[in-house]
């Protein structure tokens, strides 16, 4: 049984385009669900809806076996952490975390109780009388968390909690939080627009854009198996690299630039004569001396030294992406370098390598590629192909 | 050795302490004005309660007297005794309480109208509340006269009530609508997400954060209705109805002004918005800093 369900759910403000159009995801019991897009995708208004804190405007949410579409917030037992913490600041950190209980009327003992409990666990024991002003962001961080947990309700909502934090904390309030609901065993529906945090703290993710879900799937089978360009380019980090090829007459190759590859099984049948964009994740660009696939060839246009590896953007021929809209354009890499000629028909291909390999700006290159791990999308409708799943036939001509 | 260990820091010197003097200098310069400043703003109300207390003829010799050297309280039962006085005082009593507490109830609202909601006509409600403080009043009294005078409020005190809170309220409405603004509308969700009614979330978190800007809010209308003068002047005619600055003003007569006894009156008057103020000062201060900062 879903602990957390939208049915149908639809929700427009004044009659222009709606913020939310026929949302259906469950969040099972003691699942972490992430919902993520760019901003005014509809994620923030989704969880609102579940608070109680925005109206739906048709369509059904439950929370446990209740339709909650008519209750007040305070009768559908969730609690809500948001993002700027929302702290009561003439309240000490005890009477912040007491709040609930107080409003829900548990006994003073019971609240005492709880309250020293959890002030215990997240460290927050010395600081009880002090008032919200005089804690660091961290700390504030931690009250919020802490009054969320303290009234054990049915499910957690979190509205970006992390994106007020600095780098540093951020990645440690990361992991605590996702330890905290493992160990609680709450049904969570967490909100962010960035995509790493989704996929490091979600058991699930659900991606969102423009008010509509576009694919809900656990983190890994996200990346490898985006629904559609969209998805595509939204996840991961370094984004995947996308571009348009053509595929020949007998749906077998595709052509782009001066490269001719050899798509083995039937997934560009269909496509044969007509055009598709292609999809390759910046660690499956290869290094082409150590690895015998597919030779693209190009040259350096920038080298980004990340310590353990770089990041190299690789110029290449091939045509650009023309549907712009299809994709998350906050992840796109630059484009080309200025000068080259035929702008139209280049590409920067972003490339994870080794940080032992020597690579200067200008110099050529040629990486490798495995047709087998190429993405292939409709470039009508944006949607994924199916992948290639047969065995990699070697030698293949660049 | 020793005329090197002399000559050396003789050059030094000057390049360092000149700049230092003249800055010194400066601040001093500042200082004297800010203390001049203050003397010109405190010498007035000195000067008041210093004439209260001096005996007629000192008041009112050639020499001025700085001190009242025979210091005497019978300014002040002179004052007390004069007619009418318990009455305005208890007409000024009257005025003063229904003002602040009809302005706060009414500012209070309209600023949670005006801060929270959306409605058609707000941005043109909030540009009418700044302009209708730019009219000046005196342009204002003899229309206002003779709107009241056919409704029949003039000589009554509920006239002069309403007079007040038609210049005392867009005021208040306009600084409690920034104390409102200046808290997050996330914490009133918060509260009803833990338990908390839409009343409650306001009873329990927006109404202590605004409390300030309610004290401050009470303190503006408090002086205003104590202290007006023109309003009251031209609308109350009988001396029983009058409140206390108008009653001030009998002291002066065609045969002359009673100085002592119209300073001990004034000191007395002053009493009330002093003690008022000292009560609730440590809250504005705090007030003051809480509507400017985030949460």
């Amino acid at each position: 049984m879903a602990e957390l369900e939208f049915i149908h759910v639809n929700k427009t403000y004044g009659g222009d385009t709606p913020a939310v159009r026929d949302l259906n995801l469950q969040v099972e019991e003691g699942e972490f669900v992430v919902l993520v897009g760019p901003s005014g995708c509809g994620k923030t208004t989704a969880l609102r809806m579940v608070a109680g804190l925005e109206e739906i405007s048709s369509g059904e949410i439950r929370i446990g076996d209740r339709v909650v579409n008519e209750l007040a917030p305070r009768d559908r037992d969730i609690a809500m952490v948001f993002q700027n913490y929302a702290l009561y600041p003439h309240k000490s950190v005890y009477d912040n975390l007491a709040f609930g209980l107080r409003m829900r009327k548990v006994p003073k003992e019971e609240q005492r109780k709880r309250v020293e409990e959890i002030a215990h666990k997240l460290g927050l024991a010395d600081m009880l009388e002090r008032r919200p002003a005089q804690l660091s962001g961290g700390q504030r961080q931690r009250v919020a968390m802490g009054r969320a947990i303290v009234r054990e309700p049915k499910a957690f909502l979190m509205d970006e909690p992390l994106s007020n934090l600095d780098a540093k904390l951020r990645v440690q309030m990361r992991a605590e939080i996702a330890r905290i609901q493992k160990a609680l065993h709450v049904t969570t529906l967490y909100v962010t627009h960035d995509q790493v945090e989704a996929m490091t703290m979600g058991d699930r993710v659900a991606v969102m854009r423009d008010g509509i879900l576009q694919q809900v799937d656990t983190p890994q089978h996200l990346y490898d198996a985006p629904a559609n360009l969209f998805v595509a380019s939204f996840v991961g980090s370094p984004p995947m690299n996308i571009f348009e090829a053509a595929v020949d007459a007998d749906g077998t190759r595709l052509v782009f630039g001066e490269t001719q590859l050899d798509v083995p099984g039937r997934v560009l049948r269909e496509y044969a004569g007509r055009r598709v964009a292609v999809g390759i994740r910046p660690e499956e660009v290869r290094e082409a001396s150590s690895w015998d696939g597919a030779r693209v060839r190009g040259s350096v246009l920038l080298v980004e030294a990340l310590g353990a590896e770089q990041l190299v953007h690789i110029e290449v021929a091939a045509t650009p992406l023309e549907r712009a809209d299809l994709v998350d354009a906050a992840a796109q890499p630059p484009g080309p370098s200025l000068g080259v000629e035929d702008l139209e028909r280049s590409v920067t291909l972003l490339g994870r390598f080794d940080r032992h390999l020597l690579l200067t700006p200008g110099e050529a290159v040629e990486v490798a590629i495995d047709p087998r791990l190429l993405h292939f999308f409709d470039l009508e409708t944006g949607l994924a192909l199916p992948t290639v799943d047969a065995p990699l036939v070697a030698g293949v001509a660049g | 050795m020793s005329s090197v260990t002399q000559i050396a820091p003789t050059p030094v010197a000057p390049v360092v302490t000149r700049p230092r003097a003249r800055k010194r200098l400066r601040k001093a310069g500042w200082n004297a004005l800010g203390l001049l400043v203050l003397v010109v703003m405190v010498f007035p109300v000195y000067w008041m309660v210093a004439t209260a207390f001096k005996p007629g003829h000192d008041i009112l010799s050639y020499t001025p007297q700085w001190f009242p050297a025979h210091p005497t309280l019978s300014n002040f039962t002179d004052a007390v005794h004069q007619p009418f006085f318990w009455d305005a005082v208890k007409n000024s009593l009257i005025v003063v309480s229904v003002v602040v507490a009809l302005s706060l109830a009414l500012a209070f609202l309209a600023a949670l109208a005006l801060a929270k909601f959306n409605f058609y006509g707000r941005k043109g409600f909030i540009v009418i509340i700044l302009g209708v403080q730019m009219v000046p009043l005196a342009a204002l009294i003899i229309p206002l006269y003779i709107l009241m005078s056919r409704l029949g409020q003039v000589d009554k005190l509920s006239g002069v009530i309403v007079m007040y809170l038609t210049f005392v309220l867009p005021f208040a409405v306009w600084t409690l609508r920034g104390f409102l603004l200046g808290v997050p509308k996330e914490l009133e969700e918060s509260a009803m997400v833990d338990g908390a009614t839409r009343f409650g979330a306001f009873v329990r978190i927006l109404l202590p954060l605004v409390g300030p800007g309610l004290v401050a809010t009470s303190i503006f209308a408090f002086i205003q209705a104590w202290n007006e003068f023109i309003i009251a002047y031209v609308f109350l005619h009988t001396p029983e109805k009058q409140t206390l600055m108008v009653w001030l003003a009998s002291f002066t007569t065609l045969r002359g002004t009673d100085w002592g006894p119209l300073m001990a009156g004034a000191t007395l008057c002053a009493l009330p918005v002093i003690v008022f103020f000292l009560l609730v000062q440590r809250r504005i201060a705090f007030g003051l800093t809480a509507g400017a900062v985030k949460g």
